[in-house]
């Protein structure tokens, strides 16, 4: 059926015909190449993501104050030692700054230099990091994005926080948080667990939360329950439930510019559709003697369709290849903002190489099949053009 | 070998053949002489099953080519039946090597054994010699002579020319009777539909019916 | 109830479902046209445009085939992926679980596989005859199929629409586990007769397929997806998760298990459907069994039996004991 002689054929027709196929070639590969860049993108950051709360501890207490997080308080953390199965208790504090008057703002995290941290992302950021120098109480670890703001408002070596009761903190830059965690880390700003609470308006047995994991799985649903009874106002989120929320964030984004793609989608399908029903008397003749040579009905259909397969495969190939450049080597400029949304401050972000065979197989889906079932029809007219037409 | 009876074509109102019954056996030569509008093009087209009549038979070969599924019907075109045409109707966009390989792709797998039976059908029609040119850049006769080694490649045992000479200088067109006549010679069965006197001269025997309004006039 | 419906896959295979759902129509308005017009024996140009048609309802058909052959795989990931999204599912059985519609969505999945099996067979044969032989009931059969492909899509659609992301599913351990210490093999079966007569219906299938005893063949077969299905779940598969409780036909569709649970099921479905559809030909139309058709049967059962096979073999190999 497919013989060499067939592909032979073939890619001679391809060849000698290819500014028939180059208008749909280019926009199939401009169509799968913004299809492919979002959906590379949309992986990409689903890995960091789910990489990120990986580290996150499993469930995370606050206490509710009139169905709000507010300052919950060290002592919670007493009981939750005494329950089997708990491990690494971790108080956290943190939160936002807000630098007016543009209503930009840092994400302070306070941390205790000496414990071990139970946020694994955390701790990759702080590695490497001369933690002595840091514990010395006055200095602070800053974000790229935050450093970029400083230095712009002319603060060279730190940053003088205000705190609630009035009070002045100053703060100097110990070191920058490395470019790769930009993600997470763009406008954070890691400080003395004592001046965080200070700067945040905590009180000294106060914190934000606490954090704890429990390492097997079967015994979590009790835990769970059991925690969440020890106060009234306490509640509890795990990690999955997290988790789940920043799917959906993504999958809401994801879906919402799929629904634009489709309706791009239909455009060029009407395009191709009818760019392949115009047959023109020269096409028209070339069949008609074909068929005259002893090609059947059968033959011309596998010849006009497998050229249309092999311009869409070859669009599909290019497309994702380009996207694939577009996204992980060049970071994907203008295309990131849609995903990454409103920036807090400008990140300049490092999209990690992440390309599932699913993506793969939804962008085949989502392009190769409407392309090659749009023009089946376009294809079969002109395969079953009366032979007569050769003999004119 | 071609067997008609009673072939009947009308489009609509307008009848093209009327009662056309012919029988040509294996290695006949028959020329089908009549001015155009005679009926003769469609008479080709019938034969090679281009085209189905509106009542009658065709049989190539016993086979009943005016009823086969398209499938079958092609298969019997591409074995038996080769197609020289009046204004050659070559791919203009593909060399003459090309252009002659067309009717072996769809029943020649193998693409080597495809381009040795193309070279043998360049060599006997004289055209080898510009095996690699463009088909839009050669001469009437050389496009001729192109379209004969196309419609000799499947090494059929019929062949049907549709006025072959009207766009072949005097030349030419003797250099192609000439080949006509040895074909002949091999045993091929020819019929051509013409109405060009030279064929007169053929020094081959054959048999001359004339057609005049889709009506063919048996001597 | 709308978040499922902005899921990608989600998107993208009710999509890919929709486009093949119009195409198909298009060829079942030809298909209607044709069927009542049909005349073989007439020489008029409405039965030649009529085989013309045929041609396009061919071509749609092996497009929507190929393509429907693909959807399958894909629906069975996206059915994965969505076990991150329902509360308690772990992987495809909770998900498929989640409604009414999830069951009775992949058995119909499964019928119109097998009948386009059949279909092809159909008209490989009506294409071989010279005058279309079989074309009346090509085109019923055809008719037949499109029609399951719009329950098919509505069953799609509805299943989907309907899957609530809060309420929990239960996980495959509560689903095919014996956690009431009832027995869920059928007609009382322990694992030992289950794995007889999984080996034994196999060799019967094979030996009537290679001595054609048709009838035999079909009966044997399909005992043997029957019995299969319970080997693979309740035995193999503790093998290829390493545990003697996990017990679930999804699972081992997963990257965990370098998706064998797709190959395990190809095997085991195409090969018998090929098998059980080459021979119900034969006998419908009065045809000689074709060899290639044997050989390809044999083949992919073989390599069922030997892959499900392989898994308890190495462990024990590696670990000297069994589960």
């Amino acid at each position: 059926m497919f013989s060499s002689s067939f592909w032979h054929f073939l890619t001679l027709q391809i060849f000698k015909e290819r500014h028939k196929h180059l208008t749909t070639l280019l926009l199939s590969i401009l169509l799968l190449f913004l299809l492919s860049s979002m959906l590379f993108i949309a992986s990409s950051l689903r890995y960091v993501v789910m990489e990120t709360l990986e580290g996150e501890p499993d469930f995370v207490i606050t206490r509710i104050q009139g169905g709000d997080p507010a300052s919950t308080p060290l002592e919670w953390m007493d009981p939750l030692f005494d329950i089997y199965g708990i491990t690494q208790i971790t108080p956290r504090v943190y939160g936002r700054y807000f630098v007016t008057p543009k209503e930009e703002s840092f994400l302070i995290v306070g941390v205790d230099p000496l414990e071990e941290q139970s946020q694994k992302a955390l701790k990759e950021l702080l590695e490497g990091i001369d933690i002595k120098h840091f514990s010395q109480g006055d200095t602070m670890l800053v974000g790229q994005g935050v450093a970029r703001y400083l230095k712009a408002h002319y603060y060279y070596d730190g940053y003088k926080f205000l705190t609630p009761t009035g009070e002045f903190i100053s703060l100097k830059i110990a070191s920058l948080l490395p470019v790769e965690g930009n993600l997470l880390s763009n406008d954070m700003v890691i400080m003395p667990l004592e001046v965080a609470q200070k700067i945040l308006g905590y009180a000294s047995n106060e914190v934000r939360d606490i954090g704890f994991n429990v390492p097997n799985p079967d015994e979590r649903a009790n835990i769970m329950d059991k925690v969440a009874s020890l106060h009234y106002d306490l509640r509890i989120v795990s990690k999955t439930e997290m988790a789940q929320r920043y799917r959906d964030l993504y999958s809401y984004k994801e879906g919402i510019f799929l629904l634009l793609f489709i309706m791009l989608l239909v455009t060029f399908l009407l395009t191709l559709y009818q760019r392949y029903s115009m047959v023109y008397s020269s096409e028209k003749r070339q069949i008609g003697l074909l068929r005259a040579m002893g090609w059947s009905i059968a033959d011309l259909l596998r010849l006009k369709f497998m050229e249309t397969v092999v311009v869409v495969m070859f669009a599909f190939i290019l497309g994702v290849i380009l996207a694939y450049w577009f996204v992980f080597v060049w970071d994907a400029p203008l295309l990131r903002q849609i995903f990454l949304g409103s920036e807090n401050l400008p990140n300049f972000v490092s999209f990690p190489p992440v390309v599932e065979f699913s993506t793969l197989g939804s962008i085949f889906l989502l392009y190769v099949l409407p392309s090659l079932a749009a023009v089946m029809i376009p294809v079969w007219r002109v395969a079953i053009t009366d032979a007569k037409e050769a003999m004119l | 070998m071609i067997e008609i009876e009673q072939l009947h074509k009308v489009y609509g109102e307008r009848v093209i053949l009327s009662d056309i019954t012919l029988h040509i056996g294996c290695g006949e030569m028959v020329i089908l002489q009549g001015i155009s509008g005679s009926g003769k093009t469609t008479l080709l087209s019938l034969i090679a099953g281009l085209e189905k009549p509106s009542s009658g038979a065709i049989l190539i070969d016993g086979e009943p080519i005016h009823k086969l599924p398209d499938r079958f019907a092609s298969e019997l075109r591409a074995a038996k039946i080769g197609m020289v045409f009046q204004h050659f109707n070559l791919m203009e966009h593909l060399s003459v090597a090309q252009n002659v390989m067309v009717p072996l792709i769809p029943y020649e797998p193998q693409i080597d054994r495809v381009q040795e039976r193309v070279s043998s059908a360049m060599e006997r029609a004289n055209i080898v010699h510009r095996k690699d040119q463009l088909a839009s850049r050669l001469s009437g006769g050389e496009k001729q002579r192109t379209a004969i080694a196309r419609a000799l490649v499947a090494n059929p045992d019929i062949l049907l020319c549709d006025e072959p000479t009207a766009n072949l200088d005097h030349a030419n067109a003797l250099k192609f009777i000439e080949m006509m006549e040895s074909l002949h010679q091999e045993g091929k069965t020819i019929v051509i539909a013409t109405h060009d006197p030279r064929f007169n001269q053929l020094k081959v025997r054959h048999r001359t019916i004339p057609m005049v309004e889709g009506k063919l006039l048996h001597g | 109830m709308g978040e499922i419906f902005l899921s990608t896959e989600v998107l993208v295979y009710l999509l890919s479902e929709t486009i093949l759902g119009m195409v198909l129509l298009v060829a079942f308005a030809y298909a209607l046209r044709i069927f009542f017009k049909w005349d073989f024996q007439a020489f008029t140009p409405e039965q030649f445009k009529l085989e013309q048609g045929a041609y396009l309802i061919n071509t749609i058909a092996i497009f929507v085939f190929v393509m429907k052959f693909g959807l399958i795989l894909y629906f069975a990931y996206t059915l994965d992926t969505l076990a991150n999204l329902i509360p308690g599912a772990m992987c495809g059985a909770g998900v498929i679980r989640a409604n009414g519609y999830g069951s009775p969505l992949l058995v119909l999945k499964l019928v119109i596989l097998f009948l386009l099996i059949l279909w092809f067979y159909l008209n490989h044969y009506d294409l071989e005859s010279r005058t279309y032989a079989w074309f009346r009931q090509k085109s019923l059969l055809f008719m037949l199929i499109v029609l399951l492909v719009g329950g098919e899509w509505w069953l799609d659609f509805a299943y989907f629409a309907n899957i609530d992301t809060h309420q929990a599913v239960s996980c495959c351990s509560t689903l095919f586990g014996q956690l009431e210490g009832a027995n869920p093999l059928p007609f009382g079966l322990n694992t030992t007769t289950l794995l007889i007569l999984f080996y034994l219906l196999f060799s019967v299938t094979l030996l009537s397929l290679w001595s054609k005893a048709r009838y035999l063949y079909i009966l044997s077969n399909l005992l043997f997806i029957y019995i299969a299905y319970y080997a693979v779940v309740y035995f193999f598969g503790t093998y290829i998760y390493q545990l003697p409780t996990h017990k679930c036909p999804f699972c081992m569709l997963q990257v965990e298990y370098h998706y064998v649970g797709y190959f395990i099921w190809f095997s085991l479905f195409i090969g018998s459907f090929l098998g059980i559809n080459g021979v119900l030909i034969s006998l419908w139309l009065s045809l000689p069994l074709s060899k290639r058709m044997g050989y390809w049967v044999m083949g992919l059962l073989g390599f069922f039996v030997l892959l499900c096979s392989a898994y308890p073999l190495v462990y024990y190999v590696k670990n000297g004991v069994w589960l």
